[in-house]
């Protein structure tokens, strides 16, 4: 059992993910009475690699589990696999997967790159970076909940725009849904996005006299995307009784996650102090807690 | 359409008369309601014996499906058409010029077309699969319906849940109302329950769309009309609140959906119109089904954001594109009714020869008991479990032995009954008829 546990790469999942992904593709091409099951089945069967993937790695982790940049793009990736697959159940007809799984694929894709080093932190620090960790898992899925439902609405509206009939097996959710759900995602990755500022700002101050400067690439590029989001979220507030309004807000959301995408594309690469360890306590007793890249 | 020569014995027979082949004013006459449907079927088993027979008559055909297990007892069409004339009070010879004649493989292919909505005036249309079933369900009802005809109702019943379900045929709507609700109107909202449906004027259309409208959850609804009096009556029958047209500025700011079909020479909501409301809407989107001709507004209102408008044209020309997804996807659907053709026929060839192999079976289980008869008596010593692993071998042996020809049987069956093979069979295990 401890053998079959340790051999789960992300390759599995990865691929489980990638054939799931062909399948929803496969709708535009032919029909098929057996593609649902195959598909949900390898949906599900990668997400439960997934979850036994890091699980294995919370039981085996040394420090505290899953607080890695590693982790956390892995966690983000599960999240959404969860959504999709659940999406996938209750409407079967609905092609959410060929939106949806390119995210969580780009996810797993990121956590390959990033590093699989804990973010060390002294234990008086541990709750606040678990606390910002969290808020930033949450904003980092809603953001990229809302870009799905925002692309949806674009497409649907220019097929109706088009006066198209749908395509067979290709059918979109409404737009009134779409709307729902891009606003709602838009408000909570905002609000969360804060929320995950601002502790990281707490997170700082305990952390002092070592702790990450103002100036440090990360927090600005964070700060610029929660700068963006809570905009983004005003004026698709703002927008709501207007007629382009929706509209508006489809673009708003599909923007923000190519500014979110950017910014950890950039964390990726650049250096930075976030998530180093504070000296005195590192040498104290260093433990590892949940954060964000 | 392949007509049967007089004579030939078959044990599948029918006669059909459709949209394709019998005029409208015919078509009417030769019509069955149910009623007479059931006296039709009662008056067939007093009158063909021994026959099974199914009769489906809608609006477009009227189809009698005769079988009979024995060839012998072979319907023959000329009867048929004859008695269909009978039933209905007219002239055989009308009937005989205008209605196709089929048999055997021929009248299964066309039944499951028939049943998959492939020989439909609205290709792909799924109202006939009930009708399929309704006549089936009379046959069995009246008695007139056995093993033969279930077989094949029920083959094709599987036929047509295969077509709707491997292809896309029944999926594409083509009626102007059920794309503009269906393929639009949903595609904009989520629900009906919660809008304000507008129909403005009293157009045909409107009632029909509004049909869908209801089907998708539609209650609130309005109409308004210049006549007063037709508004108040239409919104009467269709459970709907008449409203004034002198208040349309004020119905459309409520509306979410708006059904036009008026009779107007020039539009009922011009631009300047809509763009004095608008600010009022609140951002709300609004789905204009356009259905009058002229039209009832000017079509720069569809630029405006949140306007979904769509005209005749636009629905008709989505009705065209669904209408092509239909046959394009003909040959598949062909494919499977050939598929479930050749199944159906194998089967119903392999049923002629279960009383051979019975005989055959028989015959043998009765020589190897005589035999293991004999061997026991020879053999007193040998105990009860030996005994019986004994006769599990010479009945595995029997089986083995009997399974080539069984094989050879059932692959002979594809391609017609296995006279040759039952009869060679008959000769060298000296089988009786």
């Amino acid at each position: 059992m401890t053998e079959f546990l340790s051999g789960i790469s992300i390759v599995c999942f990865a691929a489980s993910y990638a054939v799931a992904l062909g399948c929803e593709a496969s709708r535009l091409v032919f029909r098929s009475g057996v593609r649902g099951i195959v598909m949900v089945g390898f949906a599900a069967a990668g997400l439960f690699a997934h979850t036994l993937f890091l699980g294995w790695r919370a039981v085996n982790d040394s420090t505290v589990p899953l607080s890695s940049p590693f982790d956390w793009y892995l966690l983000a990736a599960w999240l959404l696999a969860a959504g999709y697959l659940w999406l996938a159940l209750a409407n079967p007809r609905t092609p959410v997967g060929l939106f949806l799984l390119p995210v969580v694929l780009a996810l797993v894709g990121a956590a390959a790159l990033a590093s699989r080093q804990p973010f060390l932190q002294s234990p008086a620090s541990q709750a606040w970076a678990r606390i910002h960790g969290s808020f930033n898992l949450v904003f980092s899925v809603s953001v990229s909940l809302g870009a799905v439902a925002g692309a949806m609405w674009l497409i649907q509206a220019g097929r109706l725009a088009r006066k198209q009939p749908p395509l067979v097996g290709f059918r979109m959710p409404s737009l009134e849904r779409l709307t729902a759900v891009t606003h709602r995602a838009l408000g909570i990755a905002a609000w969360t996005a804060v929320a995950g500022f601002v502790s990281g700002i707490v997170l700082n101050a305990v952390k002092l006299p070592e702790s990450v400067p103002w100036s440090d690439p990360v927090v600005l590029r964070m700060g610029l995307v929660v700068a963006w989001l809570v905009m983004a979220d005003g004026v698709a507030i703002a927008m709501r009784r207007r007629p382009a309004g929706d509209r508006v807000a489809a673009w708003l959301s599909v923007v923000s996650l190519a500014v979110l995408a950017g910014s950890l594309a950039l964390g990726l690469f650049a250096p930075s102090r976030h998530g180093m360890p504070s000296a005195p306590a590192a040498r104290e007793e260093p433990h590892a807690v949940e954060a964000s890249p | 359409m392949t007509s049967a020569a007089a004579g030939i014995r078959t044990s599948l027979a029918l006669v059909s008369g459709t949209h394709r082949t019998v005029p409208l004013e015919l078509r009417e006459r030769l019509a069955f309601s149910a009623e007479q449907a059931a006296t039709a079927l009662a008056a067939f088993r007093e009158r063909f014996p021994g026959l099974e027979g199914v009769l489906l008559s809608t609006c477009n055909r009227v189809e009698l499906y005769a079988a009979a297990e024995n060839e012998a007892l072979a319907p023959q069409p000329d009867e048929l058409v004859a008695f269909l004339a009978e039933c209905r009070g007219l002239d055989a010879s009308l009937l005989s010029g205008v209605l196709a004649q089929q048999a055997d493989e021929a009248v299964v292919r066309h039944l499951f077309s028939v049943a998959a909505g492939l020989d439909s005036m609205v290709l792909g249309e799924p109202q006939i699969l009930g009708q399929v079933k309704t006549a089936w369900s009379l046959g069995r009802a009246i008695g007139t319906s056995g093993p033969l005809t279930g077989g094949m109702f029920q083959a094709a019943l599987r036929t047509a849940k295969r077509v709707a379900t491997e292809t896309s045929i029944a999926r594409e709507r083509t009626s102007i109302p059920s794309v503009a609700v269906a393929d639009f109107a949903a595609g904009v909202f989520e629900r009906f329950d919660d809008k304000r449906i507008l129909l403005v004027g009293a157009g045909k259309m409107a009632a029909e769309t509004l049909r869908y409208l209801r089907a998708a959850g539609a209650r609130d609804v309005t109409i308004v009309n210049r006549t007063v009096s037709r508004a108040v009556e239409l919104a009467a029958r269709l459970g709907a609140r008449p409203g004034s047209f002198a208040e349309l500025a004020a119905e459309l700011v409520a509306a979410d959906l708006v059904v036009s079909t008026t009779g107007a020479t020039e539009p009922v909501v011009p631009l300047s119109l809509y763009e004095r409301i608008e600010r009022q809407r609140e951002g709300r989107p609004l789905v204009v089904l356009d259905l009058a001709v002229p039209r009832d507004f000017d079509p720069a209102i569809g630029a405006r954001p949140g306007v979904w408008l769509y005209s005749v044209d636009d629905l008709a020309a989505a009705c065209d594109t669904n209408r092509q997804s239909r046959t394009r996807e003909m040959p598949a659907a062909l494919a499977i009714v050939e598929e479930e053709t050749l199944r159906f026929m194998t089967d119903m060839h392999h049923r002629t020869t279960a009383p051979i192999i019975e005989q055959l079976k028989a015959g043998w289980s009765e020589t190897g008991e005589a035999e293991l008869e004999r061997l026991f008596r020879r053999l007193p010593d040998l105990a009860v479990s030996e005994r019986a692993e004994i006769r599990q071998a010479f009945e595995r042996y029997a089986a083995k032995l009997l399974h080539p020809p069984l094989v050879s049987l059932r692959s002979e069956s594809q391609s017609g009954p296995p006279h040759g093979l039952l009869d060679a069979l008959k000769r060298l295990f000296q089988l009786g008829e």
